[in-house]
């Protein structure tokens, strides 16, 4: 990794030291940095970019890469942060609470199992509304024993109040970490934020990318400092948390004005996500649908769901399908919280069925979770049509072009046939 | 009614050379014989040093109570003045004085006492070894009388319980630069957090997860820190989100050398939520969760030691302390503080709770003391470079029984039980003795911490 700093000249010119503000324009544009790198990689380094006060780590399969590059940036001096080495994801996120709390730009990187040992703290990071980025390297639940890839982990937290975005590829990784702090900590949001990016699949996976120029991130994301935002601080002492409800008095109504306040700031973040994507692309020159993305919609009769890396395999089936003259296309879901209803809406509304891949279960509905928020979507489209749930990727299992060619041709039957209530489990005859 | 001054003795300082009665006696009385002075230098052959028997200016003056003629009254100044016009020489305001503060003086034919010489104390003016001072009464019982209190009044705890004792002492010492961490428990229930929009607390104050204080203190310490502040990191836990569910972070904080002050309320049970078990609860209580019955006769377990525990961590600082032991607590405060600035500090208070332990709201102190009287509980303190010490003697406790009969949680007891609660409270004290005592081969005294030749040095 040395290696890598020392080519990318970064050791000469440490990040996170002198504070750049935010301007209108960018001046004079460097040639990118190249790096070859894989996801976990990329996320290191959009925490490099992005100069946190403070990251805490603790390691877990696939994400420990992540948390050992990190430290070693610390250790380099590229990135000049508090580095927290937690006894467990239960602390690393109370860490954060903490820093937070004090004014502190933080990051974290989990997945998993550690996401569910994180979960107390996690359900009350979006209530204390601290702008924290943390990455999810996408894995299955266990049991059965299991530390591979799929999205069982994100799934299964989605209700309690994160901003949730899931990449498609390592670029993307990196891309989104460092826009994924200017929506965080946006006034009219103040949320965490998960950037998802899939175990094995963009964990390991070694690519070509482009390191964007630090001053120009810096000029991007402005002083990292939300010191405004600190609550725990002797010069203007307050309590955070009261002891706030109970059946009568002031305390309902409270109660009521921070749910509502928290589905505000849900609310308007989909209108910053895509203002952020905007201006990341007319600075850097990369697009990103910031919440849903339609391929190869125009004309299309039908169209596959999916969300996460393996967009990648079923775009490469959408295209060999559109070669043999089928009408289909494919809506990736970047954004899963908040639901982004109109985009997903009017996605929906060009096709007449749509199979929904996803790579997690939802217990009690036979189906994925995705495909129920499809459902739901569909609640609001002008036709009724008909939506399968696949389910594959399960485990780390490979989703290749063969498998998407399948969800094609089974999201193909919808349009003459009645939907099945099985799920189709894309794996399930893999040997 | 203001403060009123009185005059402090330091026996520490005092080495018996009479100045202050020579002083006295040339301003009091017309021969200037020492014997006429109102305040008499005694040594003390049972404690080895020197005391005093002086008038104490008390606040309800028992010399005055007990005069039949009213000659005797406390004034505006502070001072209880003897009115000689209705002294009717019966002298028993000198009975009713238990600090000798009022004699008869055959030289002057009634009795005398100190009169404070109207605001310039003779006495302490010619005591050059500052064994005598003239201070406030606010300073005379706590040093840090003039500190602000950091809690607002009418915090609601029990009635009878320490713990708001323990609160305000604390805060006011370690002072408005702090971020307090109060985890669920009794002392958040007390108000300290506040409710609905009523804060408790005069510094920033947060109600962390029971399980995860000593990690949030860590985030806003070094967050402070790398701002170049240099903020006290403060936690009031009970023993639940201390020892129990709390262990881990605080455990991995301590491990980390995290700069917090970490004060442990322990009162051995979750005693906010109804009196239930805790790891701190010791053998044979009665909890709600460790109930007598046919088959059950209350804990069945001993007491996790959490202060030994914490020890183990190589800890800058860890000392147990109790309420019934002021000034003893009042040091560790200020050693802990102390510490903290470089390390991880734990002070372990025992608390003793009225409702949840069972004993009249009057006799916490009472309790307190006896705990650390019959070695139940032991006070002591371990710094890096000195390692564990005592801080009383503990060679000589009183029975166990002592204390056990004073609370409704041991009522049950069997004799079973009880000796088995009396080998471990002498187990613990041996243990605690030979751990003071520790010596390696070469005679060194032995601390649990790393060497600090692990520390790596960056610059070189
Ligand atoms: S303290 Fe003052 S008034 Fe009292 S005995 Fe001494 S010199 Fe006299
Ligand atoms: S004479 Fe004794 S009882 Fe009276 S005020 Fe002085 S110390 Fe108190």
């Amino acid at each position: 990794m040395n290696e890598v700093v020392e080519k990318t000249g970064l050791l000469a010119e440490p990040a996170g030291k002198g504070v750049v503000p935010r301007t209108d324009a960018v001046t004079a544009k460097k040639e990118p940095r190249i790096l070859v790198c894989d996801g976990n990689e990329a996320a290191a380094w959009g925490v490099v970019l992005s100069r946190p006060d403070m990251v805490a780590v603790y390691p877990i399969t696939p994400q420990s890469s992540l948390a050992e590059y990190v430290a070693q940036f610390v250790a380099d001096g590229v990135l000049d942060a508090e580095l927290v080495e937690a006894e467990g994801e239960h602390s690393v996120l109370s860490v954060l609470h903490g820093a937070a709390l004090a004014g502190a730009r933080t990051y974290t990187a989990s997945c998993g199992q550690g996401l569910a040992f994180m979960f107390e703290p996690y359900f009350r990071t979006p209530n204390l509304r601290l702008p924290i980025v943390m990455s999810i390297v996408n894995r299955d639940g266990i049991t059965p024993q299991c530390v591979w890839g799929g999205q069982q982990d994100a799934m299964t937290v989605r209700e309690v109040g994160w901003v949730q975005l899931f990449c498609e590829t390592v670029q993307e990784v990196l891309d989104t970490i460092v826009m994924a702090y200017r929506i965080a900590e946006d006034r009219s949001v103040m949320l965490p934020v998960n950037v998802n990016h899939d175990g094995n699949y963009l964990s390991n996976g070694i690519v070509r990318i482009e390191l964007p120029d630090q001053a120009e991130v810096n000029d991007f994301l402005g002083t990292p400092d939300v010191n405004w935002h600190a609550a725990l601080d002797p010069d203007r002492p307050m309590g955070v948390d009261p002891l706030t409800g109970g059946a009568t008095g002031p305390g309902p109504a409270l109660f009521v004005g921070y749910r509502r306040g928290h589905c505000e700031g849900m609310q308007n973040a989909l209108r910053v996500i895509v203002e952020v994507h905007e201006e990341w692309a007319r600075r850097f020159g990369r697009r990103y649908a910031p919440l849903v993305e339609e391929y190869r919609l125009d004309e299309a009769d039908h169209a596959l769901v999916t969300i996460g890396s393996m967009a990648g395999a079923a775009k490469d089936a959408v295209d060999a399908a559109r070669d043999r003259g089928e009408r289909v296309g494919l809506i990736r879901i970047k954004t899963l919280r908040p639901f982004p209803l109109d985009a997903m809406v009017a996605a929906l509304d060009k096709v007449r069925a749509v199979g929904v891949v996803d790579r997690a279960v939802s217990y009690g509905w036979n189906s994925g979770p995705v495909h129920q928020e499809t459902l739901a979507a569909l609640q609001h489209c002008r036709h009724r049509i008909p939506c399968l749930s696949l389910i594959g990727g399960l485990a780390g299992a490979d989703l290749t072009q063969t498998h998407f060619e399948r969800a094609i041709a089974e999201t193909a039957k919808l349009l003459d046939a009645p939907c099945p209530r099985e799920p189709v489990w894309l794996n399930a005859e893999d040997r | 009614m203001s403060a009123t001054p009185t005059i402090a003795f330091d026996p520490a300082r005092c080495d018996g050379c009479g100045d202050c009665m020579r002083a006295c006696a040339s301003a009091k009385s017309t021969h200037g014989n020492t014997a006429q002075s109102r305040i008499r230098i005694v040594h003390d052959d049972e404690a080895g040093h020197w005391g005093v028997a002086q008038c104490r200016q008390c606040g309800d003056p028992r010399c005055a109570s007990v005069c039949p003629a009213a000659a005797l009254a406390k004034g505006d100044d502070g001072v209880v003045a003897w009115d000689a016009g209705r002294c009717v020489n019966c002298l028993i305001c000198t009975a009713g004085c238990t600090f000798g503060g009022i004699a008869f003086s055959a030289d002057e034919g009634h009795v005398v006492k100190c009169d404070q010489c109207a605001g310039a104390p003779q006495c302490v003016a010619a005591c050059t070894r500052g064994a005598l001072r003239y201070v406030t009464a606010a300073k005379l019982y706590n040093r840090w009388g003039e500190l602000e209190d950091l809690f607002v009044p009418g915090l609601g705890g029990c009635q009878g319980c320490n713990t708001e004792l323990i609160m305000r002492h604390t805060l006011r010492r370690v002072g408005p630069n702090t971020v307090l961490a109060t985890p669920p428990g009794c002392i958040p229930g007390m108000g300290s957090v506040g409710y609905n929009g009523m804060l408790g607390c005069k510094v920033p104050v947060f109600h962390p997860l029971l399980t995860n204080t000593a990690s949030m203190l860590t985030g806003i310490r070094r967050q402070h820190k790398r701002k170049g502040r240099n903020v006290t990191a403060l936690a009031l836990a009970g023993d639940g989100g201390a020892g129990d569910v709390g262990f881990q972070s605080l455990s991995g904080a301590a491990e980390r050398g995290e700069q917090i002050l970490f004060v442990c309320v322990d009162n051995e049970g979750y005693m906010n939520t109804g009196a239930q078990r805790s790891g701190s609860t010791t053998y044979g209580a009665w909890t709600a969760t460790t109930p007598i019955g046919d088959s059950a006769r209350g804990k069945a377990q001993d007491a996790k030691n959490l202060p030994l525990l914490m020890m183990w961590h190589g800890c800058e600082y860890v000392a147990t302390a109790s309420t019934a032991f002021m000034e003893d607590f009042y040091a560790k405060l200020e050693a802990a503080l102390d510490a903290s600035e470089r390390g991880f500090a734990y002070l372990h208070l025992y608390s003793p709770c009225t409702s949840g332990w069972r004993f009249p709201s009057a006799s916490n102190i009472e309790v307190a003391r006896t705990a650390v009287e019959t070695n139940f509980a032991v006070l002591w303190e371990y710094r890096r470079e000195q390692g564990l010490t005592l801080s009383r003697d503990i060679d000589d406790p009183l029975p166990v029984t002592d204390y056990l009969k004073l609370l409704g949680k041991f009522r049950h007891l069997d004799p079973a039980q009880i000796a088995h609660i009396e080998q471990h409270v002498a187990e613990q004290a041996q243990v605690l003795r030979e751990l003071a005592g520790m010596r390696s081969r070469e005679g060194k005294r032995i601390v649990c911490h790393p060497s600090d030749s692990m520390a790596v040095d960056l610059d070189q």
